[in-house]
């Protein structure tokens, strides 16, 4: 005998139409789509690092969506959907190619950074993220990234994307979002403290360090 | 329940997965154990937490954006939005 669907189908309409949204399609798109505008604009601008390419885009992504929203899968995330667009577009309009070293070690990166701070401590540069000199220089750092490294650092460092939204949004596996951010916070990383050093920020150089030997050693 | 223990090896090589958030409950609370007691690791932590904070700091708005906002709304009305 056939199995009878037909007691699954109604649960499963009465689970998803449970409460049918009086709103029309425009106006959800209005009321979830619209509000990202802000974070749209932004990852649009760390893509292209220039305000009226990234206005254009911005314009581009939205058209996009609009036209394309009755894909939207309603209550998934909507901003990591526009960045997914905004992302693809961009791509497809530059004809950038994603190439990356097959070599992809997390942990190795994690540990090379754990070693960028041993060096940078023996340079008295244990504060180094927090002088205003290398506050100023954390931009043009990422803007300086590869662009595969450069994209999961600003979704998961600037957008607060979790690797998994990165993920969907990059279309990549979750254990690349995680390679990938941590290779290139390791290279932002030894830029900055690069810049730090050729600045002369360096040990002997501020006093503050000649204090923290003595009174600041918790 | 003992909370896992973890070498300092460990723990750095897990160090950004538990600063973003990422690591399971038991192994969030083994890091966090290993944090409180380790001195090698603790000043590891903060530095990377300073990173993060400068890099999350950096995060650049477009200056105009309430004529992106008019932009966008007029293409949309021009494409039949109609909210
Ligand atoms: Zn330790």
């Amino acid at each position: 005998m056939p199995w009878n669907q037909e007691p699954l189908k109604r649960l499963i309409r009465k689970v998803i139409g449970a409460s049918p949204d009086p709103r029309t399609p425009d106006e959800r798109f209005r009321d979830e789509a619209l509000p990202h505008l802000p974070a749209v604009t932004r990852f649009a601008l760390s893509l292209t690092r220039d305000e009226s390419d990234a206005e254009d885009l911005v314009q581009e992504t939205y058209l996009k969506a609009f036209r394309a929203w009755d894909q939207f899968v309603p209550g998934s995330e909507c901003r990591a959907w526009l960045f997914t667009i905004c992302r693809n577009t961009h791509f497809r309009t530059s004809r950038r190619e994603q190439r990356v070293v097959a070599h992809e070690d997390a942990e190795l990166e994690a540990l090379g950074a754990a070693a960028l701070h041993t060096a940078a401590q023996a340079d008295g540069l244990d504060d180094v993220f927090a002088r205003t000199e290398v506050m100023e220089a954390v931009r043009a750092a990422v803007d300086a990234l590869p662009d595969p490294f450069r994209e999961v650092v600003v979704l998961v460092d600037l957008e607060e994307q979790s690797y998994e939204d990165a993920a969907r949004i990059l279309e990549i596996p979750k254990g690349t979002v995680r390679s990938r951010l941590f290779r290139g916070r390791r290279l932002l990383q030894e830029r900055l403290i690069k810049h730090a050093r050729d600045a002369g920020l360096g040990a002997g150089k501020t006093p503050e360090i000649m204090r923290k030997g003595t009174s600041n050693d918790d | 329940m003992m909370t896992e223990m973890l070498d300092c090896d460990a723990v750095m090589r897990q160090l950004w997965d538990y600063l973003d958030g990422e690591l399971t409950p038991d192994r969030e609370e083994a890091v966090r154990a290993h944090l409180v007691v380790c001195n090698r690791c603790h000043p590891q932590h903060d530095f990377e937490q300073s990173f993060l904070r400068a890099l999350s700091a950096s995060r650049r708005e477009h200056s105009r954006p309430d004529a992106i906002k008019a932009r966008v709304l007029a293409t949309l009305r021009a494409d039949g939005f109609a909210a």
